[in-house]
């Protein structure tokens, strides 16, 4: 074998998938068109646009320092990949008396405004696609918002019902600081030595409004809908 | 032609010791780093595998939160231990096998340098919360021009050495190891520039991560294990590589198979529909070039298994064939449709991680190092006791790891599939195994905290002064390697 054969051989055998499963379909993929509602199918018009409340941006980032995606992922796989449609609460919102179904797989759009989508790499926590709305439920007939549910978790992961959970308590995202007056109305409802009270950091915040802005309880195109039982809107 | 053979192995005979003494400082220079990082990743391995069953173990240590610890323990153990033992084992061997001295020993010292304190810089980034969040590519995004500027000033030598080399003939380990400079790069500069420098869509991104992490083990740390166990094993035997035919063949299906894999981690997400799949079925065909390499190898040291039994190198060599065997095997096992789901995102991802960087690159690295070590030092090793604590603590502390996260990743993932059972389930069925792969990585530990020591005793050159190398066995009455005595006597007495 000369040198030349060998780096021929080199060149083709490593560009050829070079360019087939990494280049054209980077190049592709930087090119998706947002998907239009139209009123025949949907009831109304213009772009669809996931709507994530919420802070993404810095909130990803802190996601990603902190490692998150090591343990949860953000991917609800679609029925022949995996069993995430049918868990409750994860895929989306499913009322069966009210006839509300949002369950859907993950789309290409539902990471707008993140710089890495965060797949994940194990679940060895649950997955968060869905994290908001699950922790809307929780919160339910209470004074407390999902946001600080959150936050409390963040601090104590194993404070309410899940005792058995392996995720780290995020204490690094809150100070401690000492009781003055009636105390700050940021203080976390937890305890805390006496006379003293638990802030979150702005990091702390804007990761609980990015896990907020998880959710998937949107209204999706028609052709988005992998829903077995949808109906186009001049059906119903 | 008897004489030109004799010139040519006189030749030989005065060429190595002035390739082993021009290499001597780049080449231990990166061992050593590399070993105390490799202790490095161990450490912060254990805390986070403690932290995995134990959540509250370090708790209130905030640079130490999982997730931190977790990404800071890969990224030490692929560019502080991983890539650097892959520096000094493919500069020693490309020297060698192209019967060239090295030039620029300064220059590969300096880059090597600024390699490790770019690694530093980047670990430190990681634990004060700077991290990016791309597996295995946290370092911040300034970190990786700085390593691919250093490692081309590392292996620029190399390439000339191996374009100008004498005699004509291109062994095997050259292929592999001028496939892996190339390789290496090319894989790293895409993923970096595409994820961080070009604005892709995040799911691609995804995508391109999962691909850098497969190539970077199957077209880099793999590539310089099987050429470090393609040069050793006949090398120490004194037996010619069992089939040429079979090693092209392997080498080949290599180099065509690698570069597709690592998407099928991404299986059911929104990308282009054939890339996991095509991901997942080269992972699975890559069983042909593990079985094809571990067959040739196995054949050309069947018959010596005394041999195997006493030489360090060779036994580290032929752990490192049956971690790549093992690596084939897990490859078909885990990315095969029916497996896919289970394995997708279970802790199974890393045990296949572990087993290719120690199971299978680590112990030909060892290997490598064991026997390059005291030809640079013209020292031998110290401690047969040493030699085969770290080898007994290292395959048995890595082969439990691979068992208790392969296995314990099945499990979790079956549980994982179980949707109508309750989440805790999964989540707790892997605690027992989080155990194991902690306590393994004690093991481990303690047997690289052996081993840096000794090889940094042997840097400062307080090893044995013999011609004799050291054996784990010593069984023959009259040694092959003539008297016992102080190498450096005898050479001048012969003189």
């Amino acid at each position: 074998m000369t040198f030349r054969t060998f780096s021929l051989g080199l060149l083709g055998t490593f560009s050829l998938p070079w360019l087939l499963i990494v280049v054209v379909p980077y190049a592709t993929m930087q090119r998706i068109q947002p998907v239009e509602f139209n009123e025949d199918d949907d009831g109304r018009t213009g772009p669809y646009v996931p709507a994530r409340p919420g802070r993404v941006t810095d909130g990803a980032a802190v996601y990603a320092a902190n490692g998150c995606y090591t343990c949860h992922t953000q991917l609800i796989r679609p029925t022949y990949a995996g069993s995430d449609m049918w868990r409750e609460d994860w895929a989306g919102v499913h009322v069966a008396a009210d006839n509300i179904d949002t369950r859907r797989e993950t789309s290409v759009f539902d990471f707008n405004g993140e710089a890495f989508a965060q797949i994940g790499l194990t679940r060895t926590g649950p997955d968060l696609s869905n994290v908001g709305h699950r922790a809307e439920s929780y919160v339910k007939g209470t004074e407390t918002t999902p946001e600080e549910w959150f936050l409390m978790h963040l601090y104590n992961p194993r404070g309410d019902f899940e005792y058995w959970s392996s995720c780290p308590s995020n204490g690094h995202l809150f100070t401690v600081r000492k009781k003055t007056g009636q105390g700050s109305g940021d203080a976390l409802a937890v305890k805390a030595r006496k006379g003293r009270e638990v802030i979150p950091t702005a990091d702390a915040r804007a990761l609980a409004s990015y896990l907020y802005s998880l959710q998937k309880d949107d209204q999706v195109p028609y052709s988005l809908n992998y829903s077995p039982d949808k109906k186009r809107a001049i059906e119903q | 032609m008897a004489t030109d053979s004799d010139t040519i192995k006189h030749a030989d005979d005065d060429l190595r010791p002035l390739i082993d003494r021009s290499l001597r400082h780049p080449v231990m220079f990166f061992f050593t780093s590399a070993a105390a990082w490799l202790a490095v990743a161990l450490i912060l391995g254990i805390v986070a595998s403690a932290k995995t069953h134990a959540p509250e173990f370090m708790g209130n240590v905030g640079w130490l939160v999982y997730g931190k610890a977790y990404a800071a323990h890969l990224n030490t153990l692929v560019y502080g231990w991983g890539c650097q033992a892959a520096f000094g084992v493919i500069i020693w061997l490309m020297a060698r096998l192209s019967r060239k001295e090295c030039r620029n020993p300064g220059t590969i010292l300096l880059a090597g340098h600024v390699w490790n304190f770019a690694v530093l810089y980047g670990v430190i980034a990681i634990l004060s919360g700077g991290g990016t969040g791309v597996p295995w590519m946290e370092f911040p995004a300034a970190v990786w021009p700085v390593l691919l500027i250093s490692y081309v000033f590392i292996m620029a030598g190399s390439v000339v050495q191996f374009r100008c080399k004498e005699g004509g003939h291109t062994y095997i380990s050259q292929w592999y190891l001028l496939g892996a400079i190339i390789w290496f790069p090319w894989v790293f500069t895409t993923a970096n520039i595409l994820i961080f420098n070009f604005n892709g869509h995040p799911v691609m991104d995804a995508g391109i991560n999962a691909w850098f992490k497969s190539t970077l083990i199957l077209l880099f740390f793999v590539p310089v294990g099987v050429a470090a166990a393609y040069y050793l094993a006949p090398k120490v035997t004194g037996r010619p590589v069992h089939s040429y035919a079979l090693a092209q063949m392997g080498f080949w299906a290599l180099a065509v198979i690698g570069p597709w894999t690592g998407m099928q981690k991404l299986a059911g997400a929104p990308i282009p529909q054939f890339l996991p799949y095509v991901g997942a079925a080269a992972t699975v065909l890559f069983f042909i070039p593990a079985v094809t390499v571990a067959v040739n190898i196995l054949k050309t040291v069947a018959g010596h298994a005394s041999t195997v039994a006493a030489s360090p190198t060779l036994r580290f060599t032929i752990a490192g064939i049956f971690g790549l065997l093992a690596l084939g095997v897990m490859g078909v096992c885990l990315n095969f449709p029916a497996g896919l789901r289970f394995s997708q995102f279970s802790i199974a991802g890393y045990g296949f991680e572990i087993l290719a960087i120690y199971g299978c690159f680590s112990m030909c690295s060892f290997a490598a190092m064991y026997f390059i070590v005291p030809r640079i030092t013209r020292r031998e090793w110290l401690s047969r006791r040493f030699i085969s604590w770290h080898f007994y603590l290292s395959a048995y502390g890595v082969a439990t790891i691979v068992i208790c996260t392969i296995g314990g990743g099945l499990m979790q993932g079956a549980a994982q599939e179980y949707w109508n059972m309750p989440w805790s389930d999964a989540a707790t069925r892997q605690y027992a195994y989080g155990w194991g792969t902690t306590v393994s990585w004690l093991f481990i530990l303690f047997a690289n905290v052996f081993f840096l020591l000794h090889l940094l005793l042997m840097w400062a050159r307080l090893g044995r002064r013999s011609q004799h190398p050291t054996l784990l066995h010593q069984h023959h009455s009259e040694s092959p390697h003539g008297p016992e005595g102080d190498i450096d006597e005898i050479q001048a007495a012969n003189a």
